[in-house]
């Protein structure tokens, strides 16, 4: 998707990740999305670069054979290094997350996570010290503002329902980048449990908007990707 | 104490039976040989009352004052031998009239001081000899002015040797009669607790793979056959859990495997297959399409294994049952829209139970999601809330096909489907209703099931409203 930051150096990642697989494509992933990556396989060499270099975030694996995640990040901890950390668990009973925020990581994510949420986290991560996105948001001919919950495209007004104006919002901040059903449910649902199926409702409003805010139009805006979730861009590919 | 029992019951049992036994025959022959001592002084007492009166008959004084012993004297003093009595004689004023000669000098008590005082019913006293007598002691009236103090005494050796004989013949009997009742003990536990060992036997080759196999029980009346009869029934809840979990496991796979096959094969076809970019892309979301599938049910797996393990804690809230139906029905009524269902929220819109909101939740739209998916289009679905003795009652009444009898006590079983076929087109692992049947079990609660074929199906949710 070739997304680099506008300004200034790239940003590093450090990635802790025994596993080869998940570690080759998260490094293609994030490589793909401008990201600099530094992998490492075992907590040892994680922690002997993160103590020897600086990062702007570390994402961790909390399985590690030898020294954990927890262990890892405590002893970083420690150490004065205040690097965000992302931690990668596949444990998500409540006492794992508490442990893992309360040892100073800044964010979890539970396996196996959609490759699109992790992006997003990332960014929001990266985003925490800088300023609020802009109140109006325009994609294409499309225009949002939030203040006002208003739609127009093409000059025309487009009436949404308060949940379609969120599902709309929250594709149009993230237009460019997929994002999964996860993510949906859980931001704009606000629904905590991944047990709940929300898969069908958000399929039924994803139908609806596209019906209001393409079907009258020559470009398309909303893209399903198929397995993975929505893109909302004016580029069809 | 932790010694003893270390020991089978059977010896616990004849042990505690043989010293009860001994304990009471101990006190039984505490008292016979008290009783029987006390029978035998009496005896005594009331022949040595006799004896002092005939003495008494014998004595008389000279007109010099002195004290004789009438012509009886030497029957007497054969008797006195014979029977080992001892006579004293003493005057009111302390003067020695006369001792025997067996007494050999001893005296029978302290030189007396007055009338009143040499007065003495029988009682027991050591002769410094260290002979035990019984002695008497009277004040014998010889004319006026004239009286002597009369003490006679009787050996008590012969009484005493006639009660340590009995207390010996009891020391035998008594020991020999606690063995012989424990050796019978012993034995007659050992019949009566023979089943038990039968039982252990039988338990003991009772594997997960023979559950249906059962103890015998002879006697369904006494205590050991309500303990085989208790196993039983332990053993029917275990081989219906091990049924139900070999069920779980063979559906549990069968889930896990169609998702795996279907990654595989769409995998293996495409590769075979040239393609363009959008084929492969078509390829690669489908087969994200199924890990998806797996990941949402490895969740609901989690989920309930989590529940299982009793490691939920719930977070107690008022919650509004009309509120929470409400909600339930906002987040799913887009689906009833796009099927031209008619969905609503009915009833008492004050009903509230302390609830853990988020678990209750889940249950309802559950149970709503499925109203939904099951009722036809333009159905109707129905949500009444509201009360019913101690509970708190929310229906889900949907207007789909009803669940045949057969099916509904299995509904709520993981991966149950009532129609398998249909089930992957409609979507969802079948775990929905287990998940919803344990969110309210933990609260105390129950879900029922109405369902008449072809007229609907009513799923009533209970939770009582104290906790």
């Amino acid at each position: 998707m070739g997304y680099t930051e506008e300004r200034g150096p790239k940003v590093q990642i450090l990635l802790v990740e025994d596993e080869t697989k998940v570690g080759n494509a998260l490094s293609a992933g994030l490589q793909a999305e401008g990201y600099e990556i530094v992998w490492a396989q075992t907590g040892e060499e994680g922690f002997f670069h993160a103590s020897s270099q600086s990062f702007d975030l570390i994402l961790l694996d909390v399985m590690l054979p030898g020294r954990d995640g927890i262990e890892v990040l405590d002893t970083l901890r420690k150490h004065g290094n205040k690097t965000p950390v992302l931690l990668l668990t596949a444990k998500d009973a409540i006492e794992d997350r508490v442990l893992g925020l309360d040892t100073g990581a800044d964010d979890y994510l539970v396996k196996p996570f959609a490759f699109a949420e992790l992006s997003a986290r990332i960014r929001a991560l990266m985003r925490r010290n800088q300023q609020e996105p802009p109140a109006s948001l325009t994609v294409g001919q499309l225009e949002i503002d939030p203040t006002r919950r208003s739609v127009t495209r093409e000059g025309q007004r487009i009436e949404l329902t308060a949940r379609e104006f969120e599902l709309l919002e929250y594709l149009a901040r993230h237009h460019g980048r997929i994002v999964s059903r996860d993510m949906l449910a859980r931001d704009v649902w606000r629904e905590g449990s991944r047990a709940t199926p929300l898969d069908n409702v958000i399929d039924v409003h994803i139908a609806r908007l596209r019906k209001k805010i393409d079907d009258p139009f020559a470009i398309k805006l909303l893209h399903t990707v198929r397995g993975v979730g929505f893109t909302f861009s004016e580029d069809a590919s | 104490m932790s010694g003893f029992m270390r020991t089978t019951l059977r010896s616990r049992l004849t042990i505690l039976y043989a010293s009860l036994l001994a304990a009471a025959l101990l006190l039984y022959a505490g008292g016979v040989s008290s009783f029987f001592l006390h029978n035998l002084h009496k005896q005594l007492d009331s022949s040595l009352d006799r004896d002092v009166e005939t003495v008494e008959g014998v004595l008389s004084t000279d007109p010099g004052g002195a004290l004789t012993i009438s012509a009886h004297d030497g029957e007497a003093g054969h008797g006195e031998r014979d029977h080992g009595y001892l006579l004293e004689v003493w005057s009111l004023d302390g003067k020695l009239l006369y001792r025997c000669e067996g007494l050999n000098g001893q005296t029978l008590g302290p030189v007396p001081v007055s009338a009143v005082s040499a007065r003495q019913s029988p009682h027991s006293l050591q002769l410094p000899s260290g002979m035990r007598v019984r002695a008497i002691s009277r004040v014998h009236h010889m004319g006026k002015n004239n009286a002597v103090i009369v003490r006679l005494a009787v050996n008590e050796h012969p009484l005493w040797e006639e009660f340590w004989e009995m207390v010996s013949l009891l020391a035998i009997g008594l020991p020999v009669t606690v063995i012989l009742v424990a050796i019978t003990g012993y034995l007659v536990a050992g019949r009566a607790l023979k089943p038990v060992d039968a039982m252990a036997q039988r338990a003991l080759h009772i594997t997960a793979e023979q559950l249906n196999e059962r103890i015998h029980i002879e006697n369904t009346n006494d205590e050991l056959g309500q303990l085989g009869a208790a196993f039983n029934t332990t053993l029917a809840r275990l081989e219906r859990s091990f049924e139900q979990l070999r069920r779980f496991t063979a559906d549990a796979s069968h889930e896990l495997r169609t998702p795996l096959t279907a990654i595989k094969s769409v995998g293996e076809v495409s590769l075979s297959m040239p393609g363009d970019v959008n084929y492969y892309r078509d390829t690669i979301g489908s087969m994200l399409e199924e890990a998806n599938r797996l990941t949402h049910l490895v969740d609901s797996l989690l989920t309930m294994a989590r529940a299982d393990a009793g490691s939920i804690q719930l977070h107690r809230t008022g919650v509004n049952l009309y509120e929470l139906a409400k909600e339930a029905c906002a987040l799913l009524d887009v689906l009833a829209e796009e099927k031209q269902q008619d969905i609503r929220v009915e009833g008492d819109i004050f009903v509230a139970v302390l609830a853990d909101r988020t678990i209750l939740r889940q249950a309802v739209v559950n149970l709503v999601h499925n109203a939904v998916k099951f009722s036809p289009v333009n159905g109707l679905v129905r949500i009444v809330v509201g009360e019913s003795g101690k509970d708190a009652v929310i229906e889900v009444h949907d207007s789909g096909p009803g669940i045949p009898a057969e099916h509904r006590a299995h509904i709520f079983e993981r991966f149950y489907r009532v129609d398998r076929a249909r089930a992957r087109a409609v979507g969802g692992a079948g775990l929905g209703l287990s998940i919803a049947q344990w969110a309210v079990n933990i609260h105390g609660g129950a879900i029922e099931v109405e369902s008449a074929p072809g007229g609907g199906s009513i799923f009533r949710l209970r939770i009582p409203k104290s906790v």
